[in-house]
């Protein structure tokens, strides 16, 4: 065990420095890729609530395609087939509009979730009080549903972080890259997939434990009927 | 345009690694399913500290790890320390621990969410603890999780795909190989995603009927 500890101590002022660029890169493409899939996911969800059955059924039918496609099989797809039809992405930006694309759909279930939740009085008392339409959603209905989606989104950005880790696959140089590339030069893969693995979990753990505590906090706060 | 041989090549050859990537999926299921039960069983019925403590670090190291990073410890990482796995059973073992801590908190939830006086009454009336456990919970709660469940189920079979980074020849292990060789790239990729799909989406509907039918007997 203190051998083990030993060759971390050893070898640490190579390591960290290009695991922590490794690392900025592993955070800059989750937050790109979040950002997308919250606007594209917000747009699905627009299309989901339109009176077109059309725009509908198309979302809906994308959600469930987005659903059952492999998030590694979306990113060779993009990186590798694009270009053949003349959109050339680098491994960065392939991979964060991979992560965008595939994690909206996930987002649009949350929003439609939250949105959902939301009882309909809520809309009808604000039109009732002469609320333009976008005022009640904006003031009324997305405050409250805010509160329902928050924790699952946080929770969906974790999922994220962690699929970011296949974009090593498509040549990003990334976390789980940077760690493949010290693995082959020092001969000690287990010390480093488990250092890079602790990494992960320092920034994912305390995102989940947040997402929780919102949760509770968020379901103390909502008077349902009955409860004074 | 690809001709019709080249065309027989690719279907051929993903569908080959479709049959690993069941494999693996079933495998990883099992393990998946064993540990996750028993992880459960001891969180909800055995106060134990120590236990609790050690089982929860378990299910959080699992959760919040890519599995990615788990597949690697467990082939380049433990290789180089004498214990070689194949690529194949790496991916089932790894796809499988991750499972358990999945399925550890999907069962546990599921048995917390019974009326205590449903063992009550079964011990009442004479049941042993094991025929309780085997004839009355666990019915019950693989009625609640089915929803759970099902989405475990797909998304496990979707992160089968993953376990050709460690060189398993499933279907994007192939696909990649197919590419090199062929290069109908675009063929490949869309055929690859298709033959997911159409792995991915029986399982859904088919847990969405199990849910329709299961809920038909609940009061």
């Amino acid at each position: 065990m203190n051998a083990f500890l030993a060759t971390y101590a050893e070898y640490w002022a190579d390591w960290w420095p290009r695991l922590m660029d490794a690392a900025r890169v592993t955070a800059e493409l989750s937050a790109i890729g979040f950002a997308i899939a919250i606007v594209l996911g917000a747009l699905l969800v627009w299309m989901l609530r339109s009176g077109l059955s059309a725009l509908r059924r198309t979302a809906q039918g994308f959600i469930e395609l987005l659903r059952a496609v492999p998030l590694l099989a979306l990113l060779l797809a993009i990186y590798f087939v694009l270009p053949s039809v003349g959109v050339t992405l680098s491994g960065y930006w392939a991979g964060a509009i991979g992560l965008g694309v595939h994690g909206s759909a996930y987002v649009a279930e949350i929003l439609r979730g939250g949105l959902q939740s939301v009882h309909g009085g809520q809309r009808e008392a604000g039109l009732a009080v002469g609320l333009t339409p976008r005022r009640v959603f904006l003031h009324v209905t997305l405050p409250q549903a805010l509160r329902v989606m928050l924790p699952p989104l946080l929770n969906s950005y974790v999922a994220l972080l962690k699929d970011s880790s296949l974009c090593a696959l498509i040549a990003t140089n990334e976390l789980m890259l940077a760690a493949k590339a010290i693995s082959s030069e020092y001969f000690l893969p287990l010390h480093i997939f488990m250092l890079v693995g602790l990494l992960y979990f320092a920034i994912a753990f305390p995102l989940s434990m947040l997402s929780r505590w919102m949760e509770r906090r968020m379901a103390q706060g909502r008077r349902t009927v009955g409860a004074a | 345009m690809p001709s019709l041989d080249t065309f027989t090549l690719i279907a051929l050859t993903l569908a080959r690694g479709a049959w690993t990537a069941a494999q693996v999926a079933a495998g990883a299921a099992l393990i998946a399913a064993g540990l996750g039960l028993l992880l459960a069983l001891l969180v909800v019925f055995v106060r134990h500290r120590v236990l609790q403590w050690a089982i929860a670090a378990y299910i959080e190291w699992m959760r919040n790890v890519p599995a990615l990073a788990h597949l690697f410890v467990l082939y380049f990482g433990l290789a180089s320390v004498g214990v070689r796995l194949s690529p194949l059973t790496a991916a089932i073992v790894g796809l499988g621990l991750v499972g358990a801590a999945i399925l550890c908190d999907v069962f546990a939830a599921g048995l917390r969410c019974l009326h205590a006086g449903q063992r009550e009454a079964a011990l009442a009336v004479g049941l042993t603890p094991a025929q309780t456990l085997r004839s009355v919970l666990l019915p019950q709660m693989l009625r609640v999780t089915l929803p759970s469940l099902g989405n475990y189920a797909s998304q496990l079979v979707k992160d089968t795909s993953i376990a050709s980074a460690i060189a398993a020849p499933e279907v994007m292990f192939y696909a990649r190989n197919l590419v090199t060789s062929t290069f109908e790239t675009p063929l490949i990729y869309l055929t690859a995603m298709l033959l997911y799909a159409a792995m991915v989406l029986p399982i859904s509907w088919a847990f969405t009927r199990l849910e329709r039918n299961a809920a038909r007997g609940a009061r």
